[in-house]
C-alpha cells in the first residue's frame, strides 16, 4: 500500500510538471533579425523591412522585427566573422562575403548561386558629386587629378564602396593609357594625393563632402549621389557621371551558423527573396539603387543614365583584384602615402 | 572647435582683407580670397581628421578588453564577450553550540565550513568552465571541475565533477540555502558525481531537464576524482515552472519537478555506501551534521551489492517575500553484509522536508536568494534584508536493517527535526545567519560506545548555529 501510493503520487507529480508545461507553450510569435549592411543602404533598408514586416504578418502572422547594423563593408564582415551574429548581410561586395566563408565556415563556399544574379538582387554605380555650379569644371576622371582639385572617398582598406571606387578610376585608366600599369599607378598616385580625409565608410565620406563642406568631389555610390540631391536639393549640388564606371554589385546571402542557431533560416532567405520580387524593387529603385526586375528598371529609366560600365570581371574576380589592389602591400599600399 | 575653426579663419582672413584695404587690383583680391578658402578648408580638414581619429579611438576603445569588479566577482573579458573569465569566492565561518549533550565532546566550536575560489568563464562563446577547489573543512578538494558546451540555451553538453542533477535544494547554490546547513533530504541524494550530462532550459526555463551518466556516489557523498568499479549511474531530472512567462503573478514562482537515478554494482569496499560525515562508516547525519545512524552491525561490514536507485519528487512556491520549499526522496539499495552470517537485503529509506521563508523587509524571495533593496550602510539608513526561515523534516530507515546491517541499540531508526532561523543580507556579498535546529530520534540511544551514532542518539539534539559569510 505504501508503494502504491508513492507511485501514484509520483505520477501524478510528474504529470503535473508536463502537462503544466504544455499548456504554457502556446503563445505568438515573435522574430528578430539582424541584417548586418554597408554605409549607405541605411534608408533602402528601412523602408524595406518596414514592407516585409507587413508582407510577413500577413503571411504568417508572425511579428518580425528587424534590426540594421551599418559600417564599412569589409569592417562589418570582419565583425561577423568575429560573431556579430547576423542572420543575414547585405554588403558591398562578394570578396566581403566570401571572407565569411574564408575565414569563418559560417556559409557555403557557393553561397553565390542561392539567389538569382549572383545573389545580387540590385546595382549601382561610382558617380560623381560636385558642388552646385561644378566650380572646378569636373567632368571626368582625369579632372580628380588636378593640382588644384580635393577629392573625397573613404579608405579602400575598410569600405567596400571605396574599392569600388577606387577600381573605376583604375578601369579608366586603363582605357585611357592602353593598359600602360606605370601611368595608370600613376594617375591613381595622383588622385590620392588630392584626398584630405581618408573616412572609414561612403556614409562618412559623403558626411565629409555634404555636411563638412569639404572638398571639390565625392566619389560616390550612385545612390548615395541621389539620397544627397535629394536630402540637400539640387540648389547645393550636381551629379557628374563620368565616360566610364563600373558596375557595383552588392550582393546578399543569409548566414547559415547563425539562422541555425536562431531557427530563423526561413523567415531569412524569404526577407532576401523578398528583395527580388516587384515590391521589393520598387523600394530599391525609389532608393537610387538600379532593379534588376526589367518591369522596374523601365519604369524608372529616367533615373540612371546610361554610362559605359566594367564589371569586376575586367579585374580577374574579386579575388584577384583584392590580392592585387587592397591586400597589405598590394597597390593601393604602394601609391598611398598620408598627406 | 567650430568657434576655434571661426576664428581662425577671421584672423587670418582679417590681417589678408587688411592687405586687400591696400590693394587696388582685383586680381589680387581674388587672389586673397582664394587663400582665404585655402585656409578655411585646411582648417576643416584638420577637424574632420580629428572626428576621425576620435572615432577610432572609440573603436579601438570598444574592441579593448574589458575589466568589471562589482558584487558578482571580478571578470575579465574581451570586447566581443566570446573570451570571459570570472573570480568568484565564497567564505564561509560558522559557529555550531550543542545544548544538553550529554558527553558528545567535539561537537561544539568555530568551523571553517567552506573556503572557495571559484573559477568560471567563457571560451570560444559558447564553452564554459568552472572550476572550484574548497579549502575548508579537514582537506583540499576538487568540488567542481567541468565543461560545459552551449549549443543553445535548451541543448547544452556538460563533462567533468559537477552536481548530479537530483535534489533540489542541493542544486541551490551553497551562499543561498535557507539554513547553515541543508536538510536530511540531502542525506538521500548524490552530491557531486563525476560524469557526462545533457541537459537545457526550454522557454527561458519554463521547463529544464537534464540527463546524465555519472561514476555513481554512495548517499550524500561526493565523487573521488575517479571511479571505484566498472558500471555506471544513471540521473535525470525535470523540473517545470509552467507560468513563468505567463502575466499570472501570484505563480510566476511554482516550480515542480521530480529527479532520480539508477545505477548496479558490487562492491567489496564501503564507497557505495553513504557518506561517512560524522562518523567513521557510512551512514547518515543530522541537521547538527551528527551522524545518527551507520551501516554498523555488531560483527561484520556491509557494502552494496546491485541495484541502487532514488527518485525525489520535488517542488518550490516563491511569491513576493514569501519562500517554499519542499521535496521527498527515496533511496532504495541493494546491500550484502559480510563476515558472520552473510545476508543480503533491499532497504528502502525515506525523507522528505518542507522549508519556508519570509523576507521581513518586502524583498523578493528567490531560488537564488535574496538581494538587499538597502544595502547595509547605517549613516544612510541602509540595513540590509531581514529573512525569518523555517524548516521541518523527517527520514525513516528502513525497518528491515536492523540488526542485520545497523545496531538497533545505537543507531536511530528515524529522525523527526524541525529548525527555525533569522538571516540578514547586509548586501549582496555578506550574509549573517542564526538558528536553532531540534531533531529527535526514534530508537538507538541504548549503548554506552562514546562514539558517533550512539552518543548522538542519546538525547535529542538541540543546536545553534551561526554564519558569516563572503560570497561574490
Amino acid at each position: 500500500m505504501k508503494n502504491i501510493l508513492k507511485s501514484g503520487l509520483l505520477t501524478a507529480l510528474a504529470a503535473a510538471a508536463i502537462g503544466l508545461t504544455v499548456t504554457s507553450q502556446a503563445s505568438a510569435k515573435d522574430v528578430t533579425l539582424l541584417n548586418v549592411s554597408y554605409d549607405p543602404t541605411r534608408e533602402l533598408y528601412t523602408d524595406f523591412n518596414k514592407a516585409f514586416a507587413a508582407y510577413w504578418k500577413q503571411k504568417t502572422g508572425d511579428d518580425v522585427k528587424i534590426n540594421q547594423s551599418h559600417n564599412g563593408s569589409g569592417k562589418q564582415a570582419r565583425s561577423v566573422i568575429e560573431g556579430l551574429p547576423a542572420d543575414v548581410v547585405t554588403l558591398a561586395l562578394a570578396y566581403d562575403i566570401d571572407a565569411l566563408y574564408e575565414k569563418g565556415q559560417l556559409i557555403p563556399k557557393d553561397w553565390q548561386k542561392r539567389l538569382p544574379n549572383n545573389s545580387s538582387p540590385y546595382t549601382s554605380t561610382i558617380v560623381f558629386l560636385v558642388r552646385k555650379g561644378n566650380p572646378k569644371g569636373i567632368k571626368d576622371w582625369d579632372d580628380l587629378a588636378r593640382t588644384n582639385v580635393s577629392v573625397v572617398t573613404p579608405n579602400p582598406k575598410t569600405s567596400g564602396g571605396a574599392r569600388w571606387n577606387y577600381l573605376a578610376a583604375w578601369a579608366w585608366a586603363s582605357q585611357k593609357y592602353n593598359g600602360d600599369e606605370t601611368q595608370i599607378k600613376d594617375y591613381i598616385s595622383k588622385l590620392f594625393k588630392n584626398v584630405p580625409v581618408l573616412d572609414t565608410g561612403a556614409r562618412g565620406a559623403t558626411t565629409t563632402f555634404v555636411q563638412r563642406e569639404i572638398g571639390d568631389v565625392l566619389i560616390a555610390w550612385e545612390n548615395e549621389a541621389y539620397l544627397s540631391l535629394k536630402e540637400f536639393g539640387t540648389n547645393q549640388f550636381e551629379i557628374v557621371n563620368p565616360s566610364l564606371s563600373i558596375l557595383a554589385e552588392p550582393p546578399v546571402t543569409w548566414v547559415d551558423r547563425v539562422v541555425k542557431k536562431n531557427h530563423t533560416a526561413d523567415i531569412a532567405q524569404a526577407y532576401l527573396e523578398y528583395l527580388y520580387t516587384p515590391e521589393g524593387q520598387e523600394i530599391v529603385a525609389r532608393n537610387f539603387y538600379r532593379p534588376r526586375l526589367q518591369e522596374v528598371a523601365d519604369k524608372y529609366k529616367s533615373q540612371f543614365p546610361d554610362i559605359k560600365l566594367v564589371t569586376i570581371d575586367a579585374f580577374g574576380g574579386w579575388g584577384k583584384a583584392q590580392a592585387t589592389h587592397f591586400a597589405d602591400g598590394g597597390t593601393f599600399d604602394q601609391i598611398y602615402k598620408p598627406n | 572647435m567650430n568657434l576655434k575653426r571661426t576664428l581662425a579663419v577671421v584672423v587670418v582672413g582679417g590681417a589678408l582683407v587688411g592687405q586687400t584695404v591696400r590693394a587696388d587690383d582685383a586680381d589680387e583680391l581674388k587672389a586673397l580670397k582664394q587663400e582665404i578658402e585655402a585656409l578655411d578648408q585646411k582648417v576643416r580638414i584638420l577637424e574632420r581628421n580629428g572626428e576621425l581619429d576620435k572615432e577610432a579611438a572609440a573603436d579601438k576603445a570598444k574592441a579593448a578588453p574589458i575589466f568589471k569588479a562589482d558584487g558578482s566577482g571580478f571578470t575579465f573579458s574581451s570586447a566581443d564577450t566570446n573570451f570571459v573569465t570570472s573570480l568568484h569566492g565564497l567564505i564561509q565561518f560558522d559557529n555550531r553550540t550543542f545544548f544538553g549533550d550529554k558527553g558528545v565532546n567535539g561537537n561544539d566550536g568555530f568551523l571553517l565550513r567552506r573556503a572557495r575560489p571559484i573559477f568560471t568563464g567563457t571560451v570560444f562563446h559558447d564553452f564554459d568552465y568552472n572550476f572550484t577547489p574548497d579549502f575548508g573543512g579537514t582537506s583540499v578538494q576538487i568540488f567542481d571541475a567541468y565543461l560545459n558546451y552551449r549549443y543553445q540555451p535548451w541543448l547544452q553538453f556538460r563533462a567533468g565533477k559537477f552536481k548530479a542533477p537530483v535534489g533540489l535544494e542541493n542544486l541551490q547554490a551553497d551562499a543561498v540555502t535557507a539554513f547553515n546547513e541543508r536538510s536530511v533530504v540531502n542525506d538521500l541524494i548524490p552530491n557531486r558525481d563525476v560524469g557526462f550530462q545533457v541537459w537545457g532550459d526550454i522557454d527561458g526555463g519554463v521547463l529544464s531537464y537534464a540527463v546524465g551518466v555519472f561514476n555513481g556516489v554512495g548517499d550524500a557523498r561526493n565523487s573521488a576524482n575517479f571511479d571505484f568499479e566498472d558500471n555506471r549511474e544513471f540521473a535525470g531530472r525535470i523540473f517545470a515552472q509552467p507560468f513563468k512567462n505567463t502575466n499570472i503573478k501570484p505563480l510566476k514562482g511554482l516550480g515542480i519537478g521530480v529527479a532520480g537515478t539508477w545505477g548496479e554494482s558490487s562492491v567489496t569496499n564501503t564507497t557505495g555506501l553513504p557518506s561517512t560525515t560524522g562518523g567513521t562508516l557510512g551512514g547518515y547525519t543530522t541537521d547538527g551534521q551528527q551522524q545518527f545512524f551507520a551501516y554498523n552491525p555488531a560483527t561484520g561490514s556491509v557494502v552494496q551489492n546491485g541495484v541502487h536507485w532514488r527518485i525525489s519528487p520535488q517542488a518550490y512556491y516563491y511569491f513576493g517575500p514569501f519562500s517554499l520549499l519542499g521535496e521527498y526522496a527515496v533511496s532504495d539499495q541493494h546491500l550484502r553484509r559480510i563476515g558472520p552470517s552473510p545476508a543480503k537485503a533491499d532497504l528502502q529509506n525515506t525523507a522528505w522536508q518542507v522549508t519556508a521563508g519570509w523576507v521581513l523587509t518586502g524583498e523578493d524571495a528567490t531560488y537564488s536568494g535574496v538581494t538587499p533593496r538597502h544595502p547595509f550602510d547605517p549613516k544612510n539608513g541602509g540595513w540590509g534584508a531581514w529573512q525569518l526561515v523555517g524548516r521541518y523534516g523527517q527520514l525513516d530507515i528502513d525497518n528491515n536493517t536492523f540488526p542485520l546491517f545497523a545496531n538497533p541499540a545505537s543507531s536511530a531508526t528515524a529522525l523527526e527535526t524541525y529548525s527555525f532561523g533569522l538571516n540578514w543580507y547586509l548586501n549582496k556579498d555578506i550574509t549573517v545567519k542564526a538558528s536553532y535546529s531540534h531533531t529527535g530520534f526514534t530508537g538507538g540511544g541504548k549503548s554506552a560506545t562514546p562514539s558517533a551514532p550512539s552518543n548522538v542518539t542519546h538525547q535529542d539534539e538541540d543546536v545553534f548555529f551561526t554564519r558569516i559569510q563572503l560570497a561574490f
